[in-house]
């Protein structure tokens, strides 16, 4: 029967639909009913503003900021995690045994809390930690690793990483054991070694992973909170701000929910566009060179 | 039979409604002895008034209680009342019509003079004449040494004045060149709650208690402020002052010299048993300008905290609470208990006075007698419905750009001025 296929089909469905629907669809609405209003969310009045929240948002200096430290994150997060999760991925596919425990310990980072997390880097990296004494043991001196701004941005950077490797290493471990056997094998015998079987047979075969693992990272970016929220609180100086910093510190610390679900509409945006432009180049490339 | 049954279940529904409950939800601060407190009030109230129902709770910090409080009101799950309301908050809540005030139940009058508090209430009222906040504590902040350290300095007593600190911090370097004198890294975060436990500390101390805020306008002691900030510059850039994140600092003897709230005796007691009062360390009001009369009081910033009732319970919740409240704060053995299990001064007129209090700091926790001799010079925090931006812009726009040398202390402090204009409207 038909009907019971498609039954079937939306009832095993349906858990996704509805936590789409609460946890997505419903505050997305909610959000955009809030963003003409100054309004703190328990006021019995709220005054409407019309599109003041986003033009106030637009000139924000501190929006400013957390649009470009996105960006900032992204330089350094992006590479990193791509080659550090394709490196744990061949790693553990190359391991003779116990393949999926590793895979599995791996991904434990990406299980842990942000805030524990947080404060354990926090006591590694505190003036007295054995590791900056020793810094100063061997060259005078020690960065201030959380009250710099270019280094604050790369322990952040850093954390995330190591965070979410795991967890794409094994995005990258299923597409390596997608690809067959015997083309490696085919080309040993026309001579390729080691790197150019990698060149030539693991990248291009593994674009459908990359470009997943890619639009994943990008859109991390623009979602960073815990980590520069419990080491840095932005700061120095916004160096290390977010978008989610800056809704949540607008809505519930300054009350402002209108203007932070204007802000979270401008973030919603801007993750929205990266994607797509990412995308665009992404797949302009891969079909330049036949991946696709 | 199903007759029987009929009258069975009909005997149980009126059984039950003739022991109907009123279920009350407190919310306590997020720290644990305060918790406790309020448990066993309950559980001593619910005793003797079986129909009341009282679920003590801690405030979810989500990551601040403001927050966790905003987000169940927002979300209709908001307590009966709740505890750890400073009155910059209270404000917002009472703009918001979330609160409702206490001086509007009957017997309030009788209420302020069995807590005896009558005096301290005054600085609790809002500008509609009401009372939102019934205040629970006042903790007037001062400053702890290292005692112990400092007599191995050659010191039998702490540094009064700024330049008496420096010399202290000089001499402690020449001694430990790794030890520092004070620790806080918070000075370079711009969290807006953190200013509560640096600049107003000094600011207070060596403006005479001048408000930095009345009202709508500035009437901060400009000189005062600029005088904190340079002294807070020289302070890091002598290397006395670290604004790094350290394991610990002061607990351990790398710090000599830490802004302290009573909170932290509790938790000492049960980690660092050898931080002894008198022995190991003491406490004195924030250090002040050199010009500052040694015969004169220093004040303080107060950590003051009380308790809200919330508009959305019911008049039958509401009422039920104010009785709850009435009967905790009507017997001073409960403010005895308070600080017996908090370690913190219960916010009362004759809490430096009553022998009832007095004999058991004396005898058992001395740490708190400085608190209570200070609590008339402690000026609670900026009551402006805008308080987080403006101590947010205190950090950030002023403090932080001062101490890494980007501003002069007068720059930031006109700065600071300048942008909070538009915030006091």
């Amino acid at each position: 029967m038909r009907w019971q296929k498609e039954l079937r089909g939306w009832l095993l469905a349906s858990p996704y639909f509805l936590s789409a629907l609460l946890f997505f669809l419903i505050p997305l609405g909610w959000s955009l009913s809030l963003v003409f209003f100054e309004w703190n969310l328990i006021a019995p009045v709220r005054p409407f503003v019309g599109l003041g929240n986003f033009i106030e948002a637009f000139k924000s200096t501190r929006v400013h900021h957390a649009f470009f430290n996105t960006y900032k994150f992204m330089a350094i997060f992006v590479p990193g995690v791509l080659a550090a999760s394709l490196g744990l991925a061949l790693i553990v596919q190359h391991l003779p045994r116990l393949k999926h425990l590793y895979a599995v310990g791996f991904f434990l980072p990406y299980l842990a809390s942000g805030v524990a997390i947080g404060l354990v880097v926090r006591g590694l990296l505190s003036y007295d930690s054995p590791f900056n004494e020793f810094l100063r043991k061997i060259f005078g001196e020690a960065p201030r690793w959380l009250r710099d701004p270019v280094w604050a941005t790369v322990v952040i950077s850093l954390m995330i990483i190591w965070k979410f490797s795991g967890y794409y290493a094994l995005i990258f471990l299923a597409g390596l054991q997608g690809i067959p056997r015997e083309l490696y094998e085919a080309a040993a015998l026309d001579g390729a070694g080691p790197f150019t079987q990698f060149r030539k047979i693991t990248l291009p075969l593994l674009y459908p992973a990359f470009y997943t693992v890619l639009v994943l990272a990008v859109g991390l970016c623009f979602g960073i909170f815990t980590e520069p929220y419990v080491l840095t609180g932005g700061g120095p100086r916004f160096a290390t701000h977010t978008w989610q910093l800056e809704i949540y510190y607008q809505a519930f610390e300054r009350f402002r929910a209108g203007y932070g679900a204007a802000v979270a509409v401008f973030n919603a945006v801007a993750t929205f566009l990266s994607i797509l432009v990412i995308r665009g180049v992404v797949e302009s490339w891969g079909a330049r060179k036949g991946f696709r | 039979m199903r007759s029987l049954a009929k009258v069975g279940l009909g005997l149980l529904v009126v059984g039950l409604g003739a022991v109907a409950q009123v279920e009350l939800t407190f919310w306590s601060a997020p720290n644990p002895p305060q918790e406790v407190f309020w448990r066993t009030m309950a559980n001593a109230y619910m005793a003797l008034y079986p129909h009341v129902r009282i679920t003590v709770s801690p405030i979810p910090e989500t990551p601040t209680s403001e927050a966790g409080i905003l987000a169940a009101l927002a979300g209709g799950v908001a307590p009966t009342a709740s505890e750890n309301i400073f009155i910059g908050f209270g404000s917002e809540l009472m703009r918001a019509k979330a609160v409702v005030p206490w001086n509007a139940f009957p017997g309030w009058e009788e209420f302020l003079q069995n807590r005896r508090i009558s005096a301290t209430i005054k600085a609790w009222e809002f500008p509609d004449g009401n009372y939102y906040i019934i205040p629970m504590y006042v903790n007037a902040m001062l400053v702890a040494w290292r005692i112990d350290i400092l007599r191995e300095l050659g010191y039998e007593r702490p540094p009064r004045t700024y330049s008496e600190v420096l010399a202290l911090g000089e001499r402690l370097k020449s001694v430990y060149p790794d030890k520092f004198l004070w620790l806080r890294s918070e000075l370079e975060v711009p969290t807006w709650w953190q200013r509560w436990f640096d600049f107003f500390v000094f600011y207070y101390a060596a403006s005479k208690g001048q408000p930095v805020i009345t009202g709508n306008s500035i009437t901060a002691d400009d000189e005062a402020a600029v005088g904190v900030l340079r002294f807070f510059k020289t302070l890091r850039d002598k290397k006395l002052l670290i604004t790094e994140p350290l394991a610990l600092g002061f607990e351990d003897g790398k710090t000599v010299m830490t802004v302290l709230g009573p909170w932290a005796f509790p938790w000492w007691r049960e980690n660092y048993p050898e931080l002894v009062f008198g022995k190991s360390f003491v406490l004195t009001p924030p250090p002040v300008p050199d010009w500052y009369p040694a015969d004169e009081p220093v004040y303080t910033f107060a950590d003051a905290k009380g308790i809200v009732l919330y508009a959305p319970a019911t008049p039958e919740q509401q009422k039920a609470m104010w009785d709850f409240i009435r009967w905790v704060f009507a017997d001073p053995e409960h403010d005895l208990v308070w600080i017996k299990i908090t370690g913190m001064l219960p916010a009362r007129d004759d809490v430096g006075t009553n022998p009832l209090f007095t004999s058991y700091v004396m005898e058992q926790e001395p740490a708190l007698l400085p608190y209570a001799e200070s609590i008339a010079y402690a000026v609670p925090p900026i009551a402006h419905p805008e308080f987080v931006e403006i101590q947010e812009l205190m950090g950030l726009e002023c403090i932080y750009p001062v101490l890494i040398g980007e501003l002069t202390p007068e720059d930031g402090w006109s700065l600071w001025k300048t942008l909070i204009q538009g915030l006091l409207r």
